[in-house]
């Protein structure tokens, strides 16, 4: 991958591989998916991505859900869509050899920090990530998975540093 | 650190009663996570709140540094509204009291 860079268009724009392109779409489809089943209070995923708006209040938080949850969901599942649609635009016109130029738009910009980021917020959950700079043992079964978080977090740091 | 001396009762019930009424500030607090890349936290400052990118920066190593920080203070809706925001962006954020 070659970072986000601004475009004189006010666009950003990065190159990635075909491969980086298929992790980042299978990353989505799966935020996709887990966003699609509704709400799952009981998965500690939903609730980090929907977290209690009251921590020692079970009542207010519940309240507070009961008007923003349909929300939230709706918009973090319109800015997994972008993503999705930016990024076969981007896989349509690879080159032969595989690289690809993904652009975003300022709208597209802030669809992709959101989404990038619940998706991190899961694999993060997924893997009992509770403190920075806590990574598995390279012969874990997760490390695999951790390599992906730490590429999605490059991804993410690049987005925010060509914002500015 | 110094003790607080106790006000006697009488002084203290009138404090409270003068609090309820008073429609003490509510808070939009932001905890620190594990995930959330202390630049994107930091845009997060200037970007939504508007603030400017000394105050951003300093909000941002309270959260790192002290666990979470009050980003945010005034009517109870409005920080809800706040919350809900720092939700779509995906920080940990929760509604409190602005005064301990």
């Amino acid at each position: 991958m070659r970072g986000f860079e601004r475009t004189t268009e006010g666009a950003l724009e990065a190159e990635l591989l075909a491969e980086e392109l298929g992790v980042l779409s299978s990353m989505n489809s799966q935020l996709i998916r887990l966003l699609s089943t509704g709400a799952a209070p009981d998965d500690p995923a939903m609730q980090r991505l929907l977290p209690d708006a009251y921590p020692d209040d079970a009542g207010e938080s519940a309240e507070f859900r009961r008007y923003t949850e349909a929300g939230l969901l709706a918009r973090k599942l319109e800015n997994a869509a972008t993503m999705a649609q930016t990024l076969e635009v981007a896989a349509g016109g690879a080159s032969r050899r595989g690289a690809a130029r993904l652009r975003l738009d300022p709208e597209q910009t802030q669809a992709w920090l959101r989404a990038l980021t619940d998706i991190r917020l899961v694999l993060a959950t997924r893997l009992g990530i509770t403190a920075e700079d806590e990574r598995p043992a390279p012969d874990d079964a997760a490390a695999a998975m951790y390599d992906v978080y730490d590429w999605l977090g490059f991804v993410q740091e690049s987005l925010v540093q060509a914002l500015g | 650190m110094a003790r607080t001396v106790e006000a006697p009762i009488e002084e203290s019930r009138i404090a409270e009663e003068h609090q309820a009424v008073d429609d003490s500030p509510w808070a939009t607090i932001v905890w620190n996570d594990p995930v959330n890349l202390m630049s994107y936290v930091s845009y997060i400052f200037r970007s939504y709140f508007g603030y400017p990118a000394e105050k951003a920066e300093r909000l941002m190593l309270q959260v790192h540094n002290e666990g979470k920080a009050i980003v945010a203070a005034g009517g109870r809706e409005q920080m809800e509204r706040h919350v809900e925001a720092m939700h779509g962006y995906g920080l940990w954020a929760t509604v409190g009291k602005a005064t301990g």
